[in-house]
């Protein structure tokens, strides 16, 4: 549990708007080891999305030193940053961002696809929905799904090709509490089973109460970095089992 | 099982139906003129083929070596029965007919009218030769005809004031340069309905064209096919064949001037056809952009997940095929019914060109009748796959270059 996949030194951001620059990331310092359950927190502005996207390899810093997984995202070809993503990285996102024209479990296996893996690829697509409790809605397309549902096979996607760093941005921005809550079991479930590394941006404190390190970004710096000791083990819900879990989830 | 990318592509195609349909109806409406355009070329040509052909310069000519340069109607085949042998054994061939040429002066009382007769074959003539058909007064020639029958053209007996039956002297440079006389009886008039036309026959049998000229043997083997499109594999088998010191002309060789018009014809309907296909790209192109534009996020996503640019490149190219496949079926839908009415009636041109048109020597139906043939179905898919996928390009490379970090904070 003490690899490190991310090292960011010194990392900045700055965009652009005409001949304004707006510094969003003004020297992140930060390592994420595997395994690691890591919520990003801080106010509107202060960078959390945008760390997520340079640490997910969508974006390049300005300056500073990224690293994810030993390799410096700065030197990284648009294709190379691609295949990064496909290999390594997962994502999940605020507003689930599932391809509407196709099923859960399309969506799901689509990544497979990507991944060049071949005859068994629905078989295992339709494996992580069940490991999620979507079996039964595998045929169903985002429109006939929840916002929790939708979330949830958005967290199949992005765990399906089995990365080692998933990252999430807001995930339970959309969700109410109950839904919010059990996503964030499922999350760490996937963690502790699969030996993921999770880290996710979020406002919700319930959703920080699940973290097991907590950054604090503040005006595009790391203003505090907590980790709590001693984790408990952990379980779906309290007293509830996965399937149980799953039955919880309403729209 | 089929992947995914491809049910994503063409379930993408039906998510906004009205802008599809508008554009499957743009395709198809492209396919189809471009079809009816092409398919009116192809008919023109064969037209223009069979009427050059079959207005006696036939699909191949073997000629004297020599003879293309020269013109000179006094040159003689090499192996005048080798070549006719030849011809006559080569597949494909339809008619074979031997001929020779003399200039001679035709005279009758006062009047005098220079002109090429021509030697014939009039059984051979019977088939090869259109204008056979065109006897206004008395008959075509026989195999076995009296001594100096001949066939003229209206314009020639006009100019002679000579009438059916009615005796001409005609002059000839024969064997050596000598100066040769003979007469021939006018046993038939021909009129094909081009004065130009009328003024140039005189046709002979080949034993008195040789009787008048003292040159024996013939000064060509007109070869006509069946196809005229194997004319240049045709050619190559009978140049193999034929006696050494002859050679094989095809129709462009003959006619060059002729084959250039019909070339700047096929080039000017191709232009337009380019025109018309250029604006459905461009319509092709918008609606295209448009869904790519609207999916911008969708796309980010992709790219989120490691979607590279080629397979999003090959994604938005799937889709723009789904369309050319709709568009070019409905366009083989429409267009059919108009090829099939054309093809069976022919565009009559009379009303713009005249009855008939000659150029060259050569008399034009003034009907052109479309070309339907198997060709239709790879032609619409060439022409739609080949139209929406040019028409994809510019949309595809858009998608590929979506930038997902500035495309996902957009969306948010």
């Amino acid at each position: 549990m003490s690899d490190v996949i991310l090292s960011a030194r010194g990392v900045t951001k700055i965009f652009r708007q005409g001949r304004i620059e707006v510094p969003a990331l003004r020297g992140v310092d930060l390592e994420v080891r595997t395994g690691e359950f890591l919520a990003l927190v801080g106010p509107s502005g202060s960078g959390k999305t945008t760390f997520l996207n340079l640490a997910g390899a969508l974006d390049v810093p300005t300056g500073g030193e990224l690293l994810v997984f030993g390799k410096r995202i700065a030197d990284l070809s648009r294709a190379a940053r691609a295949e990064l993503r496909l290999r390594e990285l997962g994502f999940v996102f605020q507003a689930y961002n599932l391809v509407p024209v196709l099923t859960a479990l399309e969506n799901v296996e689509f990544v497979l696809e990507l991944q060049g893996v071949g005859g068994e690829r629905r078989e295992r697509a339709r494996a992580v929905l069940d490991e999620l409790g979507l079996g039964e809605l595998a045929d169903r397309r985002p429109a006939e799904l929840s916002g929790g549902q939708q979330q949830r096979v958005a967290v199949a996607r992005a765990v399906a090709a089995r990365p080692r760093l998933v990252l999430a941005d807001e995930p339970t921005a959309n969700l109410d509490g109950e839904n919010a809550e059990i996503l964030m079991h499922l999350m760490r479930d996937l963690r502790d089973r699969h030996g993921m590394t999770f880290v996710f941006s979020t406002h919700d404190p319930r959703v920080v109460a699940h973290a097991v390190r907590v950054v604090t970004l503040v005006d595009g710096r790391v203003a505090r970095d907590q980790e709590k000791p001693g984790e408990a083990p952990h379980e779906i819900l309290p007293g509830v089992g996965k399937a149980e879990a799953a039955g919880h989830l309403g729209p | 099982m089929a992947l995914v990318a491809g049910k994503y592509a063409l379930r993408s195609v039906g998510r906004n139906v009205r802008r599809t349909a508008l554009s499957v109806l743009g395709i198809a409406i492209g396919v189809a003129l471009a079809l009816f355009m092409e398919s009116m070329n192809r008919g023109r040509e064969g037209l223009f083929a069979r009427a050059a052909a079959y207005s006696g310069s036939g699909h191949l000519r073997v000629v004297p070596r020599g003879w293309r340069l020269r013109r000179d109607p006094r040159l003689r085949l090499a192996g005048f029965e080798a070549d006719l042998a030849a011809a006559r054994d080569l597949p494909g061939v339809a008619v074979v007919a031997p001929r020779a040429r003399a200039q001679v002066l035709l005279a009758m009382g006062t009047h005098v009218v220079p002109i090429e007769a021509v030697g014939v074959d009039p059984e051979a003539e019977q088939r090869a030769y259109r204008f056979v058909r065109n006897v206004v007064a008395g008959r075509w020639l026989r195999p076995d005809d009296e001594p100096g029958a001949a066939v003229v053209g209206q314009a020639v007996a006009d100019r002679l004031e000579a009438e059916l039956g009615d005796d001409l002297l005609a002059t000839v440079v024969g064997e050596g340069g000598r100066i040769e006389s003979g007469m021939l009886r006018i046993v038939g008039i021909v009129r094909t309905g081009s004065e130009e036309i009328d003024a140039s026959i005189c046709q002979v049998t080949l034993g008195e064209l040789e009787r008048l000229t003292g040159l024996r043997g013939a000064g060509e083997v007109t070869v006509l096919l069946s196809d005229h499109r194997s004319a240049p594999a045709a050619r190559a088998a009978l140049a193999a064949r034929i006696a050494p010191g002859d050679e094989v002309l095809t129709f462009e060789d003959l006619a060059p001037e002729f084959k250039g018009h019909l070339e700047q014809d096929k080039a000017t309907n191709r232009f337009v056809n380019g025109i018309i296909l250029l604006i459905v790209v461009l319509g092709v192109a918008s609606a295209q952009l448009a869904a790519v534009l609207e999916r911008r996020r969708e796309f980010a996503v992709l790219s989120a997940l490691g979607m590279r640019a080629r397979r999003m490149v090959r994604l938005v190219l799937l889709e723009a095929l789904a369309l050319g496949l709709a568009g070019g079926a409905l366009g083989l839908a429409l267009g059919l019914p108009v090829l099939w009415l054309f093809s069976t009636r022919g565009l009559d041109l009379s009303r713009l060109m005249g009855a008939t048109w000659s150029f060259q020597g050569i008399l034009i139906e003034p009907v052109i009748y479309g070309d339907l043939g198997p060709w239709i179905v790879p032609y619409v898919l060439a022409v739609a796959l080949g139209a929406t996928a040019l028409a994809s390009l510019y949309p595809a490379w858009f998608a590929a270059r979506t930038d997902p970090a500035v495309a996902l904070r957009v969306a948010q």
